[in-house]
């Protein structure tokens, strides 16, 4: 496993030079690897464990669990996706040959956190994954330094935090060990510790998952990020948090840990504190995504909203809620990354990313438009995508524990989601094409087929989750959470719940039933007569042909509605207070501060340093005096 | 086999059920407008004719989309338990939440299909439609987990049986039902929350470009989600009952909410979401309070 | 006349008691239609009912003079209704130009530029007259004879010519519309 990840990153310094000579040489050799890796993961058995040295004197190992399995499972998915995705959309992008390079660091950082069975391996691969993700943001354009800056610092603010959990726990218990740290915190009378440390370990994944203080990088990091990244970030790195979050609730088993601190219906405090923030960001991610005009950024915000989702299923530590953040983790891992691909060949081919700039798009790019129809259907927890099997845990455990307000934003959360996925669709894709688009095309193959692939596989498990179902099982049969109950009933064909249960398939066949008699419902009927929406495009001085109240339209994008597509709703949240805007107060007072202190102590004039310097010596007299 | 049968029994009964039942609230509210009305069976011919035109298709998608959205009604419509356990075709997938969510698929496909038609006034009106569906289900929701909750079971077929030996739900938590009733009117689309299909403003919104036989399958699809809609309503509030009883509740509730409808103006989008938001949402917690508390008569 | 199969016949009674009407508002008749749709004289009982779009309707309404301007619009939208679409013309002006016969902008003969199934003589209708026209169009259709939407199909070149005659052409062309 240490041989795996330290070639990868001698590897990728080594792909930088081939790429550059020929970045396609390098983006294909790069998706080969990564193809290369989905296999090895299921080849490792489960267990193994590898000694890579020492600090402290204490022995830093990796150890490969059920946990580091599905979660590097559904990263290379992403991953890989990307990486073919990017062999064709690299000709876009100016430093294809430093794509190739940190991305591969990112695969290998991130196999690393997974795979880490101590914290301080788990931190140092974080670093590795965090400054190449970093280092690959401002690639595209100028803007994007300042959103690898925030990304950085908020990152560095969670990471700091968790460092210092890490060495208070060290210098308590001697150890760096996740699995020894769990016993110890078992066992530990002081709860003020136990609270302050699983908080601090928690703060990395807060911070990096886009939970409610820390969430506002997203914007700013997906938005600005190269397209295909987006991708990446959204579907990849974002999950390490949700990893770390998992590790402070799951591996640090918080229902014992906190057995004296249950605060209701059996879940404990900081568990709850946990879900307060969850739901914070599922309130905060879902109305700014539903107001967003830049469609990356909408979908940055959708991050938020459902980092807070998986966070609110994993904070409960009830088996299904358990088990529904974490099939979560995998089904907006694959729905962000389709919708983030999708998005990149919009802008590949449009060059723009605002939704009120464009229309029409399915007449041009209907694979495209395919792949985003059925992600956001996932991602929006509509059957017979793979999306609903999470969110249908995750309410059965907030309505089992009898968490009404968090299930009420949890039901906020997604009926909200059908709008703000809905917004692109019918900005970008539906309604009427804007004349400077008519000569679009559909991207090429190697950019769909990724897409589409992973569609499918999302599509698969929603029908047949057991697949996917059985490793998080196995996963919470480790943490000992419930682990006699059984969710996925294959041999019932069942996805079981505390109260009630249901069939993927027979839901599965059922719509199918419904599709096929609505068809012969259709074809029984007269035959439809076509209308062009494109008329205008291709015939000199043609009006639309739709329903116009008589009047003549000759401009279709004037007769296309996307922009304020939630105007009644947006207007009443307009005014709302904007943590983003304080933290910028704070760091514009931080940096005035410094300013003043610069121009004090600093100036650049002789006498004042002469100043300054007999003030200090005349201080130190007045001292030693 | 027998589920097969008890589905399509279900598609039928919704079917010619409904759609009569449609017919009789524009008699009712012809009849609160001192107008004859017509006749009971006014919208098998009104379909039946949509269905005979020739009508015009504004792309592949907006077919697709009319299609999802009668699938997804046909589906979601065969699942709906009518009132007993004996009526469930699927005792093992009547979910609440795989219902609620099989449902969307058929708003979805709808909606998708409409602003396909590339009419800027079918998107507005599915603007309107979402911003609804945000306002009408986050108390409906509520109440729902609290009724779920007291009966630790999510299983309507179950919860029909509970119903039985408790009491009707109208009585166990009154505040819930009535919150339920109210989402229900504005989930009907009826009266004071037409919001999005405000013909006079809006050009009937999302429907502004059906001709001919697409106007027909979604007046069948509005079919089953009223029969989906108010079935549900009844299952979980009014105890089911035999098959007669649950078609006898089925007409109480649908002529209570058309009376309703049929004498109050229209909101407008924010005034609906405030509305939503303020009193029943208030209540569906309060309700939930009680049932916490064990407070249930 | 053709023989119509049996399904034809059913559509043809379906359509005759289910009439969605286009009302295109543009002469005094507008005025007329209100008391006819409420509580005095109730047109829904017939099953004529209102509908916001061409595409939807069955039947279109023009309640009076059309200048060329209108024309072009009303034009425009029968061609958008779908097939089988009926026409009724409301007072003297759709007959023969009315009062405006001589005015220099609006037409004299509606069934010039398209084809009218049922025509309501008077200046203004009253609403009797109104749901006599109905009823008598809901008779034509039952006995397959209201075919102006096939005579518009099989005339369209007369029709357009007639149009282009009158307005130039049919889809204007100036600074407001590019
Ligand atoms: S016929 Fe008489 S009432 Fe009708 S539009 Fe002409 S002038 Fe007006």
């Amino acid at each position: 496993m240490f041989t795996l990840l330290v070639a990868l990153l001698i590897f990728s310094v080594v792909n930088y030079f081939i790429s550059k000579a020929s970045w396609r040489v390098g983006s294909i050799i790069n998706a080969l690897i990564g193809s290369y890796l989905i296999f090895q993961v299921f080849t490792i058995p489960k267990g193994t464990e590898v000694t890579i040295g020492k600090f402290l004197g204490e022995t830093l190992a990796l150890q490969w669990t059920n946990a580091g399995f599905y979660f590097s499972f559904v990263s290379l998915l992403v991953i890989v996706a990307v990486m073919f995705f990017a062999i064709k959309w690299l000709d876009s992008q100016k430093h294809p040959a430093a794509f190739n390079m940190f991305i591969l660091m990112v695969t290998a950082g991130s196999l690393g956190v997974f795979m880490a069975k101590d914290l301080i391996t788990l931190y140092i691969f974080w670093e590795i994954a965090v400054l190449s993700s970093m280092l690959i943001i401002p690639m595209g354009k100028k803007e994007s330094r300042k959103a690898a800056v925030v990304y950085a610092v908020m990152s560095a603010v969670g990471t700091y935090m968790f460092l210092y959990g890490a060495f208070m726990i060290y210098s308590r218990y001697g150890t760096f060990s996740m699995p020894e740290i769990a016993k110890n915190l078992a066992n530990d009378p002081s709860t003020s510790f136990k609270v302050a440390v699983v908080l601090l370990i928690a703060a990395a994944g807060i911070a990096k998952s886009g939970i409610f203080p820390l969430h506002t990088w997203l914007r700013i990091a997906h938005g600005n990020a190269p397209d295909a990244f987006s991708a990446v970030l959204s579907g990849q790195l974002v999950k390490l948090g949700s990893y770390v979050l998992m590790i402070s609730v799951a591996v640090f088993p918080s229902l014992k840990i906190f057995a004296n601190l249950k605060l209701y219906s059996g879940v404990p405090a900081p568990n709850y504190f946990l879900i307060a923030l969850g739901a914070a960001s599922i309130i905060i991610g879902t109305l700014m995504a539903i107001k967003q005009d830049d469609m990356k950024m909408l979908i940055a915000y959708s991050s938020v909203a459902n980092g807070g989702y998986i966070l609110v299923g994993i904070g409960t530590m009830d088996p299904l809620g358990f088990e529904g953040g974490v099939l979560h983790v995998f089904n907006h891992a694959l729905a962000a990354a389709v919708i983030f691909m999708a998005f990149a060949s919009v802008v590949y081919r449009t060059h723009t990313k605002k939704i009120s700039e464009l229309g029409g798009l399915i007449h041009k790019m209907p694979i495209t438009y395919i792949a985003y129809l059925f992600a956001i259907i996932s991602l929006a927890g509509i059957p017979p995508m793979s999306g609903f099997i999470s969110k249908w845990m995750i309410y059965q455990a907030l309505v089992r524990k009898g968490m009404f307000i968090t299930a009420a934003i949890a039901f906020f959360g997604s009926i909200g989601s059908f709008l703000y996925v809905f917004r692109p669709l019918a900005g970008v894709f539906l309604g009427q094409l804007p004349r400077k688009y008519k000569d679009v095309k559909e991207v090429p193959p190697i950019m769909w087929i990724p897409m589409l692939v992973l569609v499918a596989i999302s599509f698969v498990m929603g029908v047949w989750p057991f697949p996917i179902l059985q490793p998080i099982e196995n996963m919470r049969a480790d943490f000992g959470i419930a682990p006699s109950f059984k969710i996925a009933d294959a041999q019932n064909w069942l996805v079981r719940g505390f109260s009630g249960s249901w069939n993927p398939v027979i839901v599965f066949n059922l719509f199918i039933t419904g599709f096929i008699v609505a068809y012969i419902l259709y074809t029984l009927f007269p035959k439809p007569k076509k209308v062009d929406l494109l008329k205008p495009h291709k015939e000199e001085g043609a009006p639309i042909n739709i329903y116009t109240s008589g009047e003549f339209i000759y401009t279709p994008e004037l007769y296309h509605y996307n922009t304020k597509f939630y105007a009644g709703f947006e207007r009443m949240y307009e005014k709302h207070p904007s943590w983003e805007k304080l933290l910028y107060m704070l760091a514009k007072f931080f940096h005035d501060v410094g300013e003043w202190i610069h121009g004090w102590f600093f100036r650049p004039s002789p006498s004042a340093y002469t100043f300054w310097l007999a003030m200090t010596i005349l201080i130190i007299f007045w001292v030693r005096w | 086999m027998t589920a097969v049968y008890k589905a399509i029994l279900n598609l039928v009964i919704a079917f010619f059920f409904v759609i009569s039942l449609e017919g009789i609230a524009r008699k009712i509210t012809a009849r609160i407008q001192r107008r004859i009305g017509p006749p009971w069976y006014q919208n098998f011919i009104d379909i039946f004719k949509a269905l005979s035109k020739h009508p015009f298709s504004n792309g592949w998608i907006f077919d697709f989309g009319v299609l999802m959205a009668l699938g997804g009604a046909i589906a979601t419509a065969a699942i709906i338990p009518m009132g007993s356990t004996f009526w469930t075709p699927f005792p093992n997938t009547d979910n609440f939440f795989v219902i609620m969510y099989l449902f969307a698929v058929g708003s979805l496909g709808m909606a998708m299909g409409m602003v396909g038609s590339g009419s800027p006034w079918s998107a507005i009106g599915v603007s309107r439609a979402l911003t609804q569906m945000l306002g009408y289900e986050l108390p409906y929701l509520v109440v729902m987990s609290s009724v779920m909750y007291m009966y630790k079971t999510s299983s309507i077929h179950l919860l029909i049986e509970k119903q039985a030996t408790n009491g009707w739900n109208l009585y166990v938590m009154p505040i819930g039902a009535i919150v339920a009733f109210i989402s229900l009117i504005g989930m009907l689309g009826k009266k004071p929350f037409d919001i999005a299909v405000a013909p006079a403003e809006i050009a009937s919104g999302p429907m502004a470009e059906l001709s001919g036989k697409y106007m027909g399958l979604l007046q069948i699809m509005h079919a089953f989600s009223i029969f989906v809609e108010v079935g549900l309503f009844v299952d979980l509030f009014l105890g089911g009952g035999s098959l007669g009883w649950f078609l006898v509740k089925f007409i109480v509730v649908w002529v209570l909410a058309t009376l309703i409808s049929s004498v109050l103006p229209r909101f407008r989008i924010e005034q609906m979401l405030k509305f939503y938001w303020g009193v029943p949402l208030g209540l569906a917690f309060l309700n939930a309070l009680f049932v916490l508390l064990g407070w249930t008569f | 006349m053709k023989e119509r199969t049996m399904w034809e016949q059913i559509a043809d009674s379906l359509r005759s008691r289910s009439l969605w009407m286009l009302h295109y508002c543009t002469g005094c008749g507008a005025m007329e239609l209100p008391p006819t749709m409420t509580a005095r004289f109730d047109m829904e009982r017939f099953g004529v009912a209102p509908m916001a779009t061409p595409r939807q309707a069955d039947i279109m309404l023009i309640t009076g003079y059309l200048n060329t301007k209108t024309l072009r619009r009303v034009i425009y939208t029968y061609e958008q209704m779908a097939d089988p679409k009926y026409v009724i013309g409301f007072g003297s002006c759709t007959i023969n130009g009315g009062i405006y016969f001589d005015s220099y902008s609006t037409i004299n003969r509606l069934d010039y530029y398209i084809p009218v199934d049922v025509y309501i003589a008077g200046c203004m209708p009253r609403p009797e007259a109104i749901l006599e026209a109905f009823n008598y169009l809901m008779e034509k259709i039952r006995k397959g004879e209201a075919d102006g939407w096939k005579r518009y199909k099989e005339n369209y070149e007369w029709y357009k010519q007639n149009q282009i005659r009158s307005l130039g052409e049919v889809y204007v062309h100036d600074e407001f519309h590019e």
